[in-house]
């Protein structure tokens, strides 16, 4: 599968800009020479980022006059980033979008909720569950359509018979040959098969390969099944004064005691930033035993876990407590 | 250096055995390797007066102490970041622009207020500095936030530079900083240009501006 212009995380030479950033050389000490006078032209002082489209200081683009790029329906780009913000989708058939997502489009095209009369067999063949397919619109026709998200970093993933799963918020267009269904995660959306879709980010965003451990709000997705699980740091967690600061916050907590970590094969996509983009409904699953995130509980016997505690005499009922503190 | 950046809103730090990094609480994005984020109850380095004196001048940005081995990424709220490299100089910022500095530079905390007596304070208000700022010195790098990108302006005796106080990021170097005010009856009856006051930095160094009026 390849993904988007962005060199896998560990390669040598990763960040194109690093050469190209002029302030973060030595600093000359004595006098402060005044870089050629004036404002300085600093060559490059807005990085160059010749394979990143989404760098939050990426240029827009330019013509060589200087002034901005005028489109029209034969410059558009085709299925790719007219910048970092903005994506231009060449339709021709159909394409779903979460809806309010597009912004213009050129072409003979409609827009319907699925469900509408013949579209209503889309959502066995790419939904998979009924529930949360409202929240869908599918584009129809003819031409080109630009997408954009409250100039969120947008990014175009090509999957060849692949997988990827996302925050269910990022996920803003996909191409109908994919199929979208819920993961067992909570929250999350996987994406199976091969076409192209479009996700929205906070900052830019960047590979990396497990194994790693990530802040669960700059998380984005993974690609290829790298495992997630959750990892505490366990020093604050453990003991009597542990417990307690973790109960009343004293002692200070560095609120990043809390990742998720991956393990495996696969990529990991982050966001440049730990403010998250709101998760859209993706649906509920059927509150049955087994299933995460239905509400159910997991066993019927384990239903009421405080309550199968031991009341330690002397120390009066605690509930939690006592098993937080080891006793 | 130990901080790389890996788009305008990401660093990368690579920490070893015996090195700290200093970063604002719930910053990291993710990391690979040992690392242990601790919590910073005194706010960065220093004793307990040192604690005592960020407190007293609203400069007790939560921070953590990254230690262990491994790489570290950095991000905070979609602000750009910014890398700066000390060599052996002295950095003015406010506490809660610092996304993570090395271990190796000292922090203080610097009375801004005697610059310019009346004005100073007034100055405080309205960069929003307060009459403190931190000071960071020594070998090492900061990375700092800002909101848009950064701008370096070099401020040279004869060329002083005059910043929007909103706009101000930070400065290193020797410079005096004072606040113009071209108040006038237009300002007083709501007329003015929305530029009355300006940030005149004079001496020899350099300060970073961002690209945006908004503050942190």
């Amino acid at each position: 599968m390849s993904y988007p212009p962005q060199s896998p995380y560990g390669q040598p030479g990763y960040p194109p800009q690093q050469g190209g950033l002029p302030q973060q050389g030595g600093y000359p000490q004595p006098g402060y020479p005044p870089q050629q006078g004036g404002y300085p032209p600093q060559p490059g002082g807005y990085p160059q980022q010749p394979q990143q489209y989404g760098g939050p200081q990426a240029p827009l683009p330019q013509t060589a006059a200087g002034g901005p790029v005028v489109h029209d329906v034969t410059t558009l780009p085709s299925n790719d980033n007219v910048n970092p913000y903005a994506f231009s989708v060449d339709l021709n058939g159909q394409y779903f979008l979460q809806k309010g997502k597009m912004v213009a489009y050129y072409g003979n095209i409609q827009f319907h909720g699925i469900g509408h009369g013949p579209l209503d067999a889309l959502i066995g063949r790419s939904f998979h569950s009924p529930l949360h397919a409202a929240d869908w619109v599918v584009a129809e026709g003819q031409g080109k359509m630009i997408l954009a998200d409250r100039a969120f970093d947008l990014n175009s993933y090509d999957l060849e018979d692949g997988n990827l799963t996302v925050r269910s918020g990022n996920l803003l267009a996909f191409d109908p040959r994919l199929s979208l269904k819920q993961s067992i995660i909570p929250g999350f959306l996987t994406l199976i098969g091969t076409g192209k879709f479009v996700a929205a980010s906070n900052g830019p965003v960047h590979f990396v390969e497990p194994p790693i451990r990530v802040d669960p709000q700059a998380l984005v997705g993974w690609a290829d099944c790298p495992s997630p699980c959750h990892h505490y740091d366990h020093s604050y967690m453990r003991g009597v004064l542990g417990g307690i600061r973790q109960l009343t916050g004293l002692g200070g907590v560095s609120g990043e005691e809390h990742q998720f970590e991956f393990i495996g094969a696969g990529q990991v996509l982050l966001q440049s930033s730990e403010k998250l983009m709101a998760d859209i409904n993706i649906g509920h699953v059927p509150a049955e035993a087994g299933i995460p995130g239905a509400g159910a509980p997991s066993q019927a016997g384990r239903q009421q876990p405080q309550q199968q505690l031991p009341n330690i005499p002397g120390l009066g009922n605690l509930g939690d407590l006592g098993r937080r503190f080891g006793l | 250096m130990p901080f790389t950046k890996l788009n305008g809103k990401l660093i990368e730090a690579q920490v070893f055995p015996g090195q700290k990094v200093f970063s604002q609480r719930g910053a990291m994005i993710a990391y690979s390797g040992q690392v242990t984020f601790t919590p910073n109850m005194m706010g960065g380095q220093g004793g307990v007066m040192s604690m005592i004196g960020r407190r007293i001048a609203n400069e007790d940005t939560p921070l953590m102490t990254v230690e262990g081995q491994g790489r570290v990424m950095f991000g905070h709220g979609g602000h750009n970041v910014h890398v700066i490299d000390l060599t052996g100089d002295t950095l003015y910022v406010e506490a809660d622009r610092l996304l993570a500095f090395d271990g190796t530079l000292q922090q203080s905390t610097m009375f801004m207020g005697s610059q310019g007596g009346v004005m100073g304070m007034v100055r405080g208000q309205v960069t929003g500095q307060g009459l403190f700022t931190t000071q960071l010195t020594g070998q090492g790098s900061v990375a700092v936030m800002a909101h848009g990108g950064v701008i370096e302006l070099p401020i040279t005796p004869q060329q002083p530079i005059h910043v929007d106080p909103q706009a101000y990021v930070a400065h290193r170097g020797q410079v005096q900083n004072k606040l113009s005010s071209a108040l006038g009856w237009r300002d007083m009856i709501g007329r003015g240009s929305g530029e009355a006051f300006q940030l005149e930095l004079s001496g020899h160094g350099m300060v970073y501006v961002q690209a945006s009026e908004e503050k942190l």
